[in-house]
């Protein structure tokens, strides 16, 4: 015990010697235009950015209205539709359920459950064929994977029963042969958002760092896309560097490293609001203080935007109203009426000044407590 | 392997009083991890300008404090001839108890350390009367008990977050400092320190090694095989507990999903620090000096910029060679 531990300390004492004190703290110049100069009136894209997976044009969740007719030919058909989610243990999910759930529910469709495949490709297989047994007239569903479960989905069609995805589509399944329509957030236009913001918080020709999903994952892709493209075209003067991560639960270590290994980058963009908090939790304990942009929305995140720190922006999805356009465009579905391939929903920009209401209007819900606190002690920036 | 003597002094205490340096030339483990270790500060301090720096040592300490912390509690276990699958949901839920304690009872430390550590012993303690009173091998009880806790854990708010605003708990557990090292790393270098005394230098030690050395041998010594089994699970269950104390105050919030597949981790620092699978042979410091190896490698793979496909590859090699290269 006492040699192994006189061994230990003396190659720790060897390492010692050699280091360079270093403990420079990598302090921002954020520039004042940061977040203040941008007008929030013509901030983001206007309308859908992005395309389908396959290229397709948006659609407008407008363009699935019912009309009174249809919504009676939906009450009298007391249509059953299932949902099969990758999770529901993410606010995200739960508002997608919500909004299709509460949607359905106003023309009479009964919604037969909600399947939750944690994330397993075998669970979500298992869970839309024994919805499929259920007999229901349609399934909402979003893929954990894929190549894997595209046989399966393919079965629903040749059930005959109506399917629409939310976020993805299989690969091989086209519209209108396999399913309906495909919703899905802008996440181009909610990258561009992230980008605009980060953008006004660096000087010229500083560099940013882009903390990216290594998973090819088509929502998390066009976040990305959406934001080095903006930058290429509107601040080409930005160098930007990345880093991926392929388990999330890593966050917090890989980014701590990458801004350890770049201390050139005064600005990151992190793929969703989660990477987000780690990558702060791990800039506090290096007292890191340069700002940080997302995409999503959720409590802590808004707290934290709300406190005015260092995440200033996120470019938000609007998961309730995605749920009521996936609800309607299975209803059209259901009486035969013709849908679009895919259908995009419009981006949210999320600042300090319009927490308060961007968080009402992505969750259907008054702000919390936590958040109303955190925005009082942030007057009058936060509103 | 006697009651007098733990198996960590007999191996600098063999006969002959063979020098540390003979052992290490002999290719000894423990010896043979510090070379290990050494070898990776060399190569990573010439191919990364970054990696030799206090700053970046801070970080790996902080990185692998939830692991380091956990790691010598299962080594407690590991060497009494158990497993415990259950440490990253224990964080999970002894994190929202201890968030919720502070949200509900009353915003203060000290409710919330002890409702953390506390859930944190309690789920150690159903772990060891499980596994030693109705004779389930750990292995399942604790598979049931890591699916059990994490779907409390989500099931208690929804699923959601739970913020936490008290300063002193961030200062304690987070993000305080003494001489400059953050408290995290004091926490783990405290944790480390009396895990060493608990088995090296304790009567309770000597009884973990004999009951996972030669488990009949010692009942019929007279030691409480079942006793001396569930605390050494109450034993990390509690630092799981405190690990979640830390993590919560590091995040500002503690979230139900936080962690999962950590016992990997875990259990990987305590194999590649010299603990056998089989019980009766371990050290904590070998188990400090693993968890810092995978650290390290997990720092130094992302300061060379190596892609996060690769890294995952270039770990699972080094962590193979590196027990190869030290089983002796």
């Amino acid at each position: 015990m006492k040699h192994s531990a006189r061994i230990l300390f003396g190659t720790l004492s060897l390492a010692a010697s050699a280091f360079a004190l270093s403990t420079s703290l990598s302090l921002a110049q954020t520039p004042d235009t940061c977040v203040t100069g941008v007008d929030l009136a013509t901030l983001g894209p206007k309308g859908i950015v992005g395309q389908g997976p396959h290229g397709e044009k948006a659609a407008s969740p407008d363009e699935l209205k019912l009309t009174d007719d249809e919504a009676a030919k939906v009450k009298a058909g007391k249509f059953k539709v299932g949902i099969s989610m990758q999770t529901v243990n993410l606010d995200w999910s739960q508002l997608q359920v919500a909004g299709i759930s509460q949607t359905l529910a106003k023309y009479g469709v009964t919604v037969t459950g909600v399947a939750s495949a944690e994330y397993q490709v075998d669970k979500q297989i298992a869970d839309i064929e024994n919805t499929i047994q259920q007999h229901p007239d349609g399934i909402i569903s979003i893929p954990v994977d894929f190549t894997a479960t595209a046989p399966t989905y393919k079965k629903v069609g040749e059930a005959g029963i109506k399917l629409v995805f939310m976020d993805s589509i299989p690969v091989g399944l086209s519209s209108p042969k396999d399913f309906a329509s495909m919703i899905s957030a802008d996440s181009q236009g909610n990258g561009q958002i992230a980008a605009t913001i980060l953008a006004s918080c660096m000087p010229k020709g500083g560099t940013i760092g882009l903390v990216n999903f290594g998973v090819d994952y088509f929502s998390t892709n066009e976040r990305t896309k959406g934001v080095s493209e903006w930058m290429k075209k509107n601040r080409p003067d930005i160098v930007m560097k990345q880093v991926d991560f392929t388990d999330p639960s890593k966050v917090s270590q890989i980014a701590g490293d990458f801004l350890t290994g770049n201390p050139d980058v005064k600005g990151l963009y992190a793929v969703w609001d989660q990477p987000a908090l780690d990558t702060l939790s791990s800039m506090r304990a290096q007292g890191i203080d340069i700002p940080i942009t997302t995409v999503d929305l959720g409590l802590q995140s808004a707290i934290e935007i709300a406190k005015g720190g260092p995440l200033k922006a996120t470019g938000s999805q609007r998961p309730y109203d995605q749920g009521v356009a996936e609800a309607m465009a299975m209803m059209k579905a259901l009486i035969g009426q013709p849908t679009p391939a895919w259908v995009g929903v419009q981006s949210l920009p999320v600042v300090q000044s319009n927490v308060l209401e961007s968080y009402k209007t992505v969750f259907h819900k008054d702000p919390p407590a936590e958040l109303v606190d955190a925005c009082n002690g942030a007057k009058p920036k936060c509103n | 392997m006697t009651e007098t003597q733990s198996p960590a002094k007999a191996a600098v205490n063999q006969p002959g009083g063979r020098s540390a340096l003979r052992h290490l030339l002999q290719g000894e483990r423990p010896y043979m991890l510090y070379v290990a270790f050494a070898i990776m500060l060399i190569v990573f301090s010439l191919a990364s300008p970054w990696f030799l720096s206090i700053d970046n040592f801070l970080n790996i300490g902080r990185q692998t404090t939830l692991v380091s912390i956990i790691a010598v509690g299962m080594t407690f276990v590991i060497i009494s001839r158990q497993i415990d699958l259950s440490v990253a949901s224990t964080l999970a839920l002894s994190g929202m108890s201890a968030s919720l304690a502070m949200a509900f009872v009353a915003n203060n430390w000290v409710v919330g350390a002890v409702a953390g550590l506390g859930t944190g012993a309690l789920i150690g303690l159903i772990n060891g009367v499980l596994t030693t009173r109705l004779e389930i091998p750990s292995f399942l009880v604790t598979l049931g008990t890591l699916s059990g806790a994490r779907g409390l854990a989500l099931m208690v708010t929804n699923t959601k977050p739970v913020i936490i605003t008290n300063e002193y708990y961030f200062a304690i557990f987070g993000e305080g400092s003494v001489l400059g090292i953050p408290a995290p790393i004091l926490w783990t270098l405290g944790v480390t320190v009396a895990g060493i005394l608990l088995l090296h230098y304790s009567v309770y030690g000597r009884r973990v090694y004999a009951a996972g050395g030669n488990p009949t041998a010692a009942l019929y010594s007279g030691v409480h095989i079942k006793q001396v089994t569930t605390l050494a699970f109450v034993l990390t269950g509690t630092l799981a507990g405190l690990a979640s104390l830390i993590l919560s105050a590091r995040s500002h919030a503690a979230r139900p999903d936080v962690v999962q597949g950590m016992e990997l981790d875990v259990i990987a620092s305590v194999i590649l620090g010299g603990c056998s699978l089989f019980g009766g042979r371990g050290f904590v410091l070998g188990t400090l000096l693993g968890s810092l190896i995978i650290g390290t490698l997990n720092n130094g793979l992302v300061l060379l910029g190596v892609s996060s496909s690769l890294q995952l590859v270039i770990k699972g090699a080094i962590i193979v060679a590196a027990v190869a290269f030290t089983r002796r």
